[in-house]
């Protein structure tokens, strides 16, 4: 399988399930037998890897190397270089990660939402032409100004997912929720207001002083 | 009243209110707002409500109903001007996007796939909203919002594209950063330093901690080319033009002038210049500390590579008429600046040697023409030119350095990182004090009577007036005296009868898209119709001259 | 110029310093004497460090992806703008809406306290079609609060005039959120009181029932970590302090500099 292929969501899956760490291997750049391939399979790895940091999980778990079919001395160097550093790492949600589990592994989960999610894959896509070709303004981005669209896509795509996350789990209060997920209460009230204005999450009740919000099941 | 065509600027309770009401009475109405929706629902603020009623609407649906009615959302006046009993007006109005007599339940999931979160504007950012969205709640029309430019390009008075170079250079791709930035500014190094950057009093950047350093930005691509020895390229189009253009004085203005003519493809440019050295005050204002010589020299020079020629040591009005220029040209730009300094107004002032304009003492200092350095040099002002003629003086070797000024600190018009440095390297300042009188024995200076002050009311400029204390004069020995208190233009290169339109304060009036004086083929930018500005203002006057030289050349 | 509020909404990206690059100097002992440059430039590592913090501001990233959500017939990212030529007989000018307002007294927390908010604010989130829905609610915790104080929120003395229209404001603000919330208390601390109720003497039994004191607020604190504003107001000679879930200023409004200088250029009042 090309590595272009490698679907985004898949690792965070895999990591959620407890994996210590992920290597891609693949053609290397200029190599590719689609032409492209392994350039959006860059594109959609970095961006990964920014994402996996950004929740607090080591990012050197993930890794993506290049070898072509002939060179097996490579690929077990690579491989055994790999295995070394996730010793060194420890287990998933330990020491070396920012954020330790069961926490970390919630934060996975909305990770899996955000890679899964269309914003994150239709900009992603966009990689080449924008800074080709440019937007649909013509504007030619450089590579800074596309990482700062995705970092802004990041944060605020993973708090939202993580505050879709926790009503799934029932009403909850824009505090509770604010109590529960570590985002500034001010910010998780914004997106709640942002969210009903989206016709995704409504006032269900209010219950003493704490009005509650519900998800809106989503039609696909 | 019928007929009567009307502009009713702003679009919320009271621009609605009143473009009903001049509607009805027959009037021919146009209402514009800046925003892309009109009418908010307001709260009564002059009488009380009752409980149940609350909000006042303006009545929207009515004044889309009315056929005398013009509505322009989303738009700006572009230039305004009272024209014999007409007003003329040129406004833009910026598109909406969505065509919203086309949306349908589809462009309602727009706002749900949107990737961009932002503060909601019309709810004072209690929420959040997507670009691709609705301003007003109520009326509900979506829109696409796609700024202009970032706040920073838009506070650069040439609107350099900031977001774009600055993203080259943390790319490491410093060659095409600069290259992004030449095709506006032809002297990226000079401006890199000596500019007071109004990008960074923009940058969204100090709403979290601080602005980037963007000017300092500009000044690393351009040491970077120098550092490496690289010779850029200018293209020049292959459309040439060979009307004669001249351009009087070679300072900021007449040479971006002249840089953005070259680009455009005009092969006659000519610039006359009075003194033996290119780049007006940016030379002889500036001191070498802050921006070396050789550098702005190179700047230059680079400009002249584009065929642009400049003629040192003439002056117009003496060396050449200006009258002569005119007829031998097709156009000329006058960019000539403001090189007088203003006088201290006080008794003894034209009495005695050792007291001198802070423009006449940096250009001498500049031009090595100060020999006797001696005893202790007193500069009264504070603004930038007071600053660098103290830190020029403290360099030069005189004794002692003294700041005088009227106001605090707090008040001073200089650059504070300026006032910071005076500071740091000794310079001495004496707030709250004043001139009375220049003292002086044998036809030399020796002193300088003060007077305290104190603040009283803030005048017209929000700064609080300076008045002095009775009694409170003293004495303070000097040798030497700078005047710094501002500048102004000199027109005496022009006929006596010349019949240009000048402003108030002795600076050309000119058209603001175009730098058109009142003459035909005769434009002005820079100091010289500014007044007393900074360099990258001057800049962008001379290239607003050249968009306006090559329109009206063009049409002839 | 496609407008856009001062107050930006900015994600804190961890990945660059906060505090911008400073530019290295040679000492002041090496400039006395001569003309040295005194700033000696940023190095690469600096530069491109500092070129990293910008947050590359952008609004629309033209994606494209609410196009492809089949709405190709009513989304055109490449309309033009129009430019109109227009000639008028007479002008009006209003302050149009863009709800700025004068700086508020710093003591009063707000930009530093999610629940001290503008009566700009206050006004949206009592509005059915605002970003709650009308529910009065803390920006802080979005829960409902128990007392709510109105205060006036400029530093400077004040003109007669803007002290009485805010209060009015206020006043009309606490009718509606009393009606819309239970177990409510407000309290409303103006300069003004007594001659607004002189004035209003007409509608005094609606007032009766609303806590107006005459009194100007002083400062504001947080009692513990989450705990409810802490306002200090002076009435009567006094400094008092009391307790509150959430604290309105009341603005003076400040006209926008493109309409002030439009009404300079025309010689003419803003209506």
């Amino acid at each position: 399988m090309c590595t272009g292929r490698v679907d985004p969501a898949i690792i965070a899956k895999a990591f959620k399930k407890g994996l210590d760490g992920l290597i891609i291997v693949g053609c290397f750049i200029g190599e590719c037998h689609y032409v492209s391939g392994n350039i959006q399979a860059k594109a959609k790895i970095d961006m990964t890897r920014r994402l996996l940091k950004h929740i607090g999980l080591n990012e050197n778990r993930l890794s993506f190397q290049h070898c072509s079919s002939g060179e097996a001395t490579r690929f077990v160097e690579i491989v055994n270089e790999f295995d070394k550093t996730i010793h060194e790492l420890g287990p998933i949600g330990g020491e070396s990660d920012r954020v330790k589990g069961p926490e970390l592994f919630r934060k996975l989960e909305a990770a899996e939402a955000v890679l899964a999610g269309e914003k994150m894959r239709w900009v992603i896509g966009k990689k080449t032409e924008f800074l080709e070709k440019g937007n649909f303004y013509g504007e030619v981005f450089t590579e800074h100004e596309f990482n700062r669209a995705i970092d802004m896509i990041i944060v605020e795509e993973t708090e939202v997912q993580e505050i879709l996350g926790k009503l799934k789990e029932g009403v909850q209060s824009v505090k509770a929720l604010a109590g529960s997920l570590a985002i500034p209460s001010e910010r998780v009230f914004r997106y709640i207001n942002a969210l009903k204005r989206k016709e995704m999450v409504q006032l269900e009740t209010v219950s003493g002083r704490s009005p509650l919000y519900k998800v809106i099941p989503q039609g696909v | 009243m019928k007929d009567k065509k009307m502009l009713i600027v702003g679009g919320g309770l009271e621009g609605v209110g009143a473009a009903l009401e001049n509607a009805d009475k027959g009037a021919d109405v146009t209402i514009i707002e800046k925003f892309a929706d009109l009418g908010a629902e307001r709260i009564p603020r002059d009488r009380l409500i009752k409980p149940g009623e609350g909000f006042v609407k303006p009545d929207l649906e009515k004044l889309r109903n009315q056929s005398n009615v013009k509505v322009l959302p989303y738009s700006d006046i572009k230039k305004i001007s009272r024209d014999n009993d007409k007003i003329q007006t040129r406004i833009v109005k910026h598109s909406l996007l969505v065509d919203n007599s086309k949306s349908s339940e589809a462009t309602k999931v727009g706002i749900k796939v949107c990737p961009v979160n932002m503060y909601d504007d019309f709810d004072e950012g209690l929420s959040f909203r997507t670009a691709f969205d609705y301003y007003n709640s109520e009326t509900g029309n979506y829109n696409i919002y796609k700024e202009d430019m970032p706040a920073c390009q838009r506070g650069c008075p040439i609107n350099l594209d900031i977001r774009l170079y600055a993203g080259l250079i943390a790319d490491g791709r410093y060659a095409e950063s600069l290259a992004k930035i030449r095709e506006k500014l032809p002297i990226p190094g000079s401006i890199g330093r000596i500019c007071p950057h109004p990008c960074e009093t923009a940058c969204n950047r100090q709403y979290l901690d601080e602005p980037i350093s963007i000017c300092f930005l500009k000044r690393f691509v351009a040491d970077v080319e120098i550092n490496e020895g690289i010779e850029p390229d200018y293209e020049t189009p292959e459309q040439k033009y060979s009307e004669k253009i001249a351009i009087i004085g070679a300072g900021p203005s007449g040479l971006s002038c002249a840089h953005d003519l070259a680009r455009m493809g005009y092969e006659n440019i000519k610039i006359f210049e009075a003194l033996p050295v290119p780049g007006g005050f940016l030379q002889v204002g500036i001191p070498e500390y802050r921006l070396p010589k050789k550098l702005l020299g190179r700047e230059v020079a680079l400009i002249e590579k584009m065929g642009v020629e400049i003629q040192y040591n003439t002056r117009i009005g003496k060396d050449i008429a200006f009258e002569d220029l005119k007829k031998e040209y097709d156009a000329v730009f006058i960019a000539a600046g403001c090189h007088k300094g203003l006088k201290l107004r006080c008794p003894g002032e034209d009495d005695f040697e050792g007291i001198i304009d802070c423009v006449t003492f940096l250009r001498d200092q500049a031009l090595g023409n100060i020999k006797d350095v001696k005893g202790k040099l007193i500069v009264i002002g504070g603004g930038n030119a007071a600053i660098d003629s103290a830190r020029v003086g403290w360099r030069m070797g005189y004794d002692e350095v003294y700041i005088l000024y009227r106001r605090t600190k707090k008040e001073m018009p200089a650059n504070p990182w300026e006032v910071d440095a005076a500071e740091h390297e000794g310079v001495k300042f004496q707030f709250l004090a004043a001139p009375v009188e220049i003292l002086g024995e044998n036809g030399k200076v020796t002193g300088i009577k003060c007077v305290k002050m104190e603040l009283g009311e803030p005048d017209a400029s929000g700064r609080r007036r300076p008045v002095p204390v009775e009694g409170s004069e003293y004495v303070i020995d000097a040798e030497t005296i700078v005047g710094a208190l501002s500048q102004g233009t000199d027109l005496s290169f022009l006929p006596a009868d010349h019949e240009f339109k000048l402003t108030r304060r002795d600076t050309f009036e000119v058209d603001e898209e175009t730098g058109a004086t009142n003459l035909p083929g005769v434009f002005a930018g820079g100091d010289v119709a500014t007044g007393p500005d900074i360099a990258i203002r001057a800049v962008a006057g001379g290239k607003l001259g050249a968009l306006g030289i090559h329109k009206y050349l063009r049409s002839k | 110029m496609i407008y856009e509020k001062e107050k930006r909404y900015i994600i804190p990206f961890t990945d660059v310093p906060s505090s911008r690059a400073e530019m290295p100097e040679i000492s002041v002992d090496e400039r006395r004497g001569n003309f040295t440059e005194v700033e000696t430039g940023f190095p690469e590592a600096v530069a491109v460090q500092e070129a990293k913090r910008c947050l590359s501001c952008r609004r629309c990233l033209g994606c494209g992806l609410c196009l492809a959500e089949d709405n190709e017939d009513s989304i055109d990212f490449n309309i033009p703008g129009e430019e109109l030529n227009l000639e008028f007989d007479e002008v009006i000018i209003t302050k149009g809406q863009d709800n700025a307002f004068h700086p508020i007294k710093p003591e009063l927390g707000f930009d530093v306290y999610a629940d001290v908010i503008t009566d700009l604010q206050f006004e949206r989130m009592l509005s059915p079609n605002g970003p709650t829905g009308g529910l009065v609610v803390s920006p802080l915790n979005g829960e409902i609060p128990g007392r709510i104080a109105i205060v006036q929120g400029s530093s400077n003395e004040e003109d007669e005039k803007h002290l009485f229209s805010s209060l009015v404001l206020g006043v009309n603000e606490s009718i509606l959120a009393l009606d819309k919330t239970q177990d409510l208390e407000v309290a409303l601390i103006s300069p003004v009181c007594q001659s607004f109720k002189e004035k209003f003497s007409s509608d005094a039994e609606q007032i009766s029932s609303l806590g107006i004191i005459e009194g100007i607020p002083e400062s504001v604190e947080r009692k513990g970590e989450e705990g409810p504003l802490s306002l200090t107001y002076s009435t009567g000679g006094q400094n008092k302090t009391e307790d509150f879930d959430l604290l309105v200023v009341l603005t003076k409004e400040k006209i926008s500099p493109e309409i002030m200088e439009l009404s300079r250029k025309l010689d003419q009042e803003i209506q």
